[in-house]
């Protein structure tokens, strides 16, 4: 027992230096509290909206059959469902656009003309199964957003159940980009890319998160080695010492993003190997990879992006003396990356209640993700809108992070917790 | 000639506290002056406002002719400054460290690597230069961020506690450094020091500092004949009525 003598007292002396430190305690122990329960929030508000939106949209059936069995599906779907019904109309790809269009609907049924033919013989050969074709549009934007697939899934089954077992089965077709692809579920679609896609919201949190560490810890360590005073007596430009310290870290981040991109893509390819069968979708011939237009929109946008969280974690970690302290400090900024990287990696932004829509929007870490999506489907202008701001953002950081080191306050700024007041107020004035 | 140093009533606030008090004095060209006093006297702060790192709350301090505010740029080109805690990058060698801030002050590659040989030699560190600075005593460090100091022979040298905390041998091979160097390239050095004795030996002239004002200023010998003193320490305790 003489091996643990003193353990308590000293682990006493532990607790209460860390728990005493209000940047621990909050970043460590206060931020996550609050943060996953807001997630949790969006979440489930969302899968809810979703669930609720696909149920209260109109189905919108196109009868090409005219048969008893027609009638009694779609009486059956009036049941769970409101119902709009076209007779006769031949879905070529237009077509099914202009109704999509003309419903404000994101999917349809078809009731093909051999429906209630074949509802007729499978009384007697059960193995003539009747098809209804579903057509799907596919924007990539939500985890959710094929929801429908699986309404109509759900009615179906019920429809079987109550008629014939496995009389009728569907035949699901996705719009991709405006053109109809036979033959693919959405849903399944949705799943597939999302497992592929969900990298790149993992790899910018990552990427964020580790290249803040390095920035502030960089700066910390300067200010913790005392080499700081001496650097900014020397004869260069301070804002070039900052623009040091932001390129030395993205370069850095830059090559640990690498690596760990080439590992998750060994990791994702491995997964998708033991995908189900009949879900074997090559995104490319789809044309759901980006082009090489929207990959250089992507890396611009992260560019500016990181840029922006460097530049924002030198500043604040110019308020601490040491590196610990940095790196605490920078874990104030982690919430406005995980937020929304966890987020918008199942939900589209578009389904989510204003408020939060604006948030997510206002936070410059958002739009590398939102980008992302974008591209995929050829949407630039989203992507485009998206480094527009926060490259002003960026713009305005970095004008601030460049005021920091042109004045003093980068050595004599410090954060007071108790109400996060400086704790000494300097002359505004700054050297030429 | 400009005066290397000319502080005139420099006052400066943090918040509450005035750390300077109107603080005035020159430094010739070519001479060595040593601000001194007690620790919380405001030597630091003088010393890093002469070196463009704190701005003044009033007043005015001159560089050879230029404002440290206005001018800012211009006196980084012809001072260089020793902080108390100053620290090398750890993870840097003496050499490649030396090499770092030579490049600063030229774009020649051989006035560069002349520095850094000169440097080199001043350190007195020989094989050791090659080793990472994270591996050096206290001493060694501070002999090699005194040579890094003075290698691009400066117009002026702000040295803040050059020997703080040093044993008696780094101490005085630091003092020899900067006395030698002094006379050899007409260095002029503005220093500080609580430790009145040593600075006895280097300076030429002395401020003698208290709660941010100077309480006394002249060459060594004529402070401790004017107040009938055998060194600084007691010529200090008599100028603050300690005595």
């Amino acid at each position: 027992m003489d091996l643990l003598k003193g353990f308590g007292n000293f682990l006493l002396k532990e607790l209460k230096e860390l728990v005493r430190d209000p940047k621990i305690l909050l970043g460590m122990i206060i931020v996550p509290l609050l943060m996953f329960p807001i997630l949790g929030g969006i979440m489930s508000y969302s899968i809810q909206s979703a669930q609720e939106k696909a149920e209260q949209a109109t189905v919108l059936v196109v009868n090409n059959d005219g048969g008893n069995w027609s009638t009694s599906l779609i009486a059956f779907l009036n049941f769970s469902a409101r119902v709009s019904v076209e007779n006769n109309k031949v879905l070529d790809n237009n077509t099914i656009l202009e109704l999509l269009a003309n419903y404000n609907i994101t999917y349809l049924i078809e009731i093909p003309e051999d429906f209630s033919a074949k509802m007729n013989q499978h009384q007697s050969n059960q193995s003539v199964i009747a098809y209804v074709r579903f057509y799907g549009a596919f924007s990539g934007a939500s985890l959710f957003e094929n929801i429908g697939s699986s309404v109509i899934d759900n009615l179906i089954y019920k429809f079987n159940r109550h008629w014939a077992p496995d009389s009728v089965a569907i035949n699901k077709s996705t719009i991709i980009k405006g053109n109809v692809v036979e033959g693919v579920d959405p849903n399944i679609l949705t799943t597939l890319m999302y497992s592929q896609a969900i990298a790149m919201p993992i790899t910018i949190m990552i990427l964020l998160t580790y290249s803040m560490q390095i920035a502030a810890t960089s700066v910390a360590m300067e200010k913790e080695e005392k080499t700081l005073e001496t650097l900014l007596t020397l004869p260069m430009d301070r804002f070039a010492i900052l623009m040091g310290k932001l390129s030395g870290t993205i370069l850095v981040a830059g090559i640990g993003a690498l690596a760990y991109m080439l590992g998750f893509n060994y990791y994702m390819s491995s997964f998708t190997a033991t995908f189900p069968a009949g879900t074997s979708l090559d995104l490319a011939s789809l044309g759901l990879v980006p082009s090489v237009f929207g990959y250089l929109l992507l890396g611009i946008s992260l560019f500016v992006t990181l840029l922006s969280a460097l530049a924002l974690a030198v500043i604040v970690s110019a308020f601490v003396e040491d590196v610990r302290s940095a790196q605490s400090i920078v874990g104030y900024i982690y919430p406005l990356i995980f937020i929304p990287a966890l987020a918008l990696m199942y939900l589209d932004i578009n389904t989510l209640p204003l408020a939060l829509k604006i948030l997510l929007y206002a936070i410059p870490y958002s739009h590398p993700i939102i980008a992302s999506k974008a591209i995929i489907i050829g949407d630039y202008l989203t992507a485009i809108i998206g480094i527009v701001y926060v490259t002003a953002f960026t713009l305005v950081v970095m004008y601030l992070a460049s005021r920091l080191f042109a004045t003093e306050k980068i050595l004599t700024a410090k954060l007071k917790f108790k109400g996060l007041r400086k704790r000494e107020k300097t002359p505004r004035g700054e050297f030429q | 000639m400009s005066l290397a140093v000319e502080a005139v009533n420099v006052v400066k606030n943090f918040g509450e506290i005035r750390a300077v008090d109107g603080l005035s004095f020159n430094v010739k060209n070519g001479e060595t002056f040593g601000l001194i006093g007690p620790n919380g006297a405001g030597k630091t702060t003088a010393l890093r406002i002469a070196a463009t790192l704190l701005l003044p709350t009033s007043g005015t301090m001159k560089i050879f002719g230029l404002n440290v505010v206005q001018e800012a740029a211009e006196v980084r080109k012809i001072i260089t400054y020793l902080p108390e805690e100053a620290g090398a990058y750890r993870n840097l060698s003496g050499w490649e460290y030396l090499e770092f801030m030579a490049k600063f002050n030229t774009r020649s590659k051989d006035e560069a690597q002349q520095m850094v040989n000169e440097a080199a030699e001043i350190t007195g560190l020989g094989e050791r230069l090659k080793d990472k600075t994270k591996t050096y005593s206290k001493g060694m460090k501070r002999r090699l961020l005194v040579a890094r100091a003075l290698m691009n022979k400066p117009k002026l040298a702000i040295l803040d506690e050059p020997t703080s905390g040093l044993d008696v041998l780094h101490a005085y091979h630091v003092r020899e450094i900067i006395k030698r160097y002094v006379k050899e390239h007409n260095v002029t050095v503005l220093l500080s020091s609580h430790n009145m004795l040593e600075v006895e030996h280097v300076c030429d002239r002395v401020a003698l500092i208290n709660k941010g004002k100077v309480v006394a200023e002249g060459k060594p010998s004529e402070l401790k004949e004017k107040f009938g003193s055998a060194n600084l320490e007691e010529v200090f305790a008599k100028v603050i009525g300690l005595a």
